[in-house]
């Protein structure tokens, strides 16, 4: 994620050169709030949640492909308290790397973008709402990943519905013709933290709070269900 | 002590435990005698919770397993030779199942000796081979020092030292008066080892009872004798009430009697006996004659193989 930032930092600085002599790009930049430094460390996002969502999916399957799910059944007969304290460690875990993976990325972004002339001030409140709102979604998609794990108990079919959610679907949806996958889109996890980190409403997306509880579902249904089924079924 | 009753688990159209009730007793070793597909590992996963019975129930001293505060304290058990996370050292894998019952750091290391893994309790378990991986899951069975232990099959891919090993620790076990519960498909190593026995055929038991009374009670005590005069003696020994079974010229095999008796017929008649041989039933007779009817996978005779 660092490296992502660096690289970023980069390209937004040569996208910023450009814009002074392009009135376009700068017509592009002003869309964008004008600051186009603060979103740089968070600009690995993408990966950080594909590599920490998978962390989440195996923590679970390779439980039941191991056969390790026996002894640690065995262990702990009511099955929940295993299932929790799993939940939290990958959460806690992925918002704490993510946290710090941002902010080393910022640490490294600053003085290349600031050789650029772009201002990055990591002690900002956008910059700390952006840390810590992505922090969060990443935790979050750990959580869907040991969901996915905990029901489909298979590490290859766990990750391939994650990447399906997270980096299928959106495309999928955008490709398909017709409002009610335009709107659906919306709806889709990857598409709740622009509203949440924004600084004013971005028009074509939910507003914060609906965002917030979006997020919120598609985290509590796959982890109860998970629950439920982990409880019930055999091992 | 175990209490199974009633226990039942099907699976789709297919039934894998039928109404099994059973108990194993405190202070013996209780064989689990099955063939193949029999359902002893689907009972023994259902005792420690990990399938749910489709109806009946089954107790692990007293309470259902599920229910027991430290269940490792209380049931130790060997389910399945590889129970472990492959990228997990030994060690580790103890630790941390150590871990989740406040049990002491060396009593890992204690089993760890006990079991013999020393050399390769650094190592990943999926490296394992198939003596290794029973004997890691012998040490995690021992951690909790339970009053109970449930062995699937633990003798299998040991070697010949380590057979004899597992052997004599479930004697040991047993005889401070815990629980042990053994399964195995095999009937030789049941009778080395086995006090009493439960066998298992299609999901229902066949028999309960110690082991002296199945070897002895379905395949019967039979004698053999040679005598010069068969047919006379034949008609003589069917008078008494045996059943008798001509095998070769002058030899025959005497069921229902005692040896005893049978000289005694032979001597009051003036028939020459020159051998006179008590059989004794193998338990491996004993468990093809229980199990004949019920065994899930029949192989063909050799002879019809090639057809």
């Amino acid at each position: 994620m660092v490296g992502f930032g660096a690289l970023s930092a980069w390209g937004t600085g040569q996208f910023a050169n450009a814009a002074t002599r392009d009135p376009q790009a700068a017509a592009r930049m002003a869309s964008q709030g004008g600051d186009l430094a603060i979103s740089v460390p968070t600009s690995g996002i993408a990966f950080a949640q594909l590599i920490l969502g998978s962390l989440g999916v195996l923590l679970m399957s390779s439980e039941f492909t191991t056969g390790m799910a026996r002894s640690t059944f065995a262990a702990v007969p009511r099955r929940l308290p295993a299932f929790a304290a799993k939940l939290v460690v990958v959460m806690v875990t992925s918002f704490v790397v993510t946290a710090l993976s941002t902010w080393v990325a910022g640490l490294v972004a600053a003085p290349i973008l600031d050789n650029y002339g772009l201002k990055l001030d990591l002690g900002s409140s956008q910059s700390v709402k952006l840390l810590v709102v992505n922090s969060i979604y990443v935790a979050a998609v750990a959580a869907i990943g040991m969901a996915l794990g905990t029901l489909i108990r298979n590490s290859a079919g766990g990750i391939m519905s994650l990447v399906g959610i997270f980096f299928v679907a959106p495309i999928a949806f955008q490709l398909i013709p017709g409002d009610f996958f335009k709107e659906a889109r919306k709806y889709l996890p990857g598409n709740t933290v622009e509203p949440l980190t924004a600084a004013q409403h971005v028009p074509d997306t939910l507003e914060a709070w609906q965002a917030g509880l979006v997020l919120g579902a598609w985290v509590a249904i796959p982890v109860l269900l998970a629950a439920v089924l982990l409880k019930r079924r055999d091992v | 002590m175990i209490e199974a009753n009633g226990l039942t688990k099907v699976y789709g159209a297919k039934t894998a435990v039928a109404g099994v009730s059973f108990t194993v007793r405190a202070g013996q070793v209780t064989g689990f005698l099955g063939p193949n597909g029999a359902g002893k590992s689907t009972t023994m996963r259902m005792i420690m919770g990990l399938d749910r019975p489709t109806s009946g129930s089954v107790t692990v001293n007293g309470l259902p397993y599920v229910r027991h505060k430290a269940p490792l304290r209380e049931v130790g058990a060997l389910l399945d030779a590889k129970a472990v996370h492959t990228s997990r050292s030994a060690y580790n894998h103890l630790l941390a199942m150590a871990a989740t019952h406040s049990i002491p750091k060396a009593r890992v290391h204690e089993v760890i000796e006990m079991t013999g893994l020393d050399a390769v309790a650094r190592k990943k378990a999926g490296g394992f081979s198939l003596g290794m991986g029973q004997r890691l899951g012998i040490a995690a069975a021992l951690l909790g020092d339970p009053q109970t232990l449930i062995l699937d099959e633990p003798v299998n891919g040991l070697d010949p030292e380590g057979v004899v090993w597992v052997r004599n620790l479930v004697r040991y076990l047993a005889g401070q008066g815990r629980t042990v519960f053994l399964s195995s498909h095999l009937m030789s190593e049941m009778a080395q080892t086995a006090d009493h026995l439960i066998v298992i055929g299609r999901g229902r038991v066949i028999a309960d009872a110690p082991i002296r009374d199945i070897i002895t009670g379905k395949g019967q005590s039979r004698v053999r004798v040679r005598t010069d005069q068969p047919d006379r003696l034949s008609q003589l020994l069917a008078a008494l009430g045996a059943s008798v079974d001509a095998r070769e010229r002058e030899l025959l095999e005497v069921t229902g009697l005692e040896p005893k008796t049978i000289a005694g017929a032979a001597l009051e008649n003036q028939v020459m006996v020159y051998e006179l041989t008590p059989l004794v039933a193998s338990l491996e007779e004993a468990y093809m004659e229980l199990t004949k009817d019920d065994v899930e996978y029949h192989s063909l005779p050799a002879a019809e193989v090639g057809k």
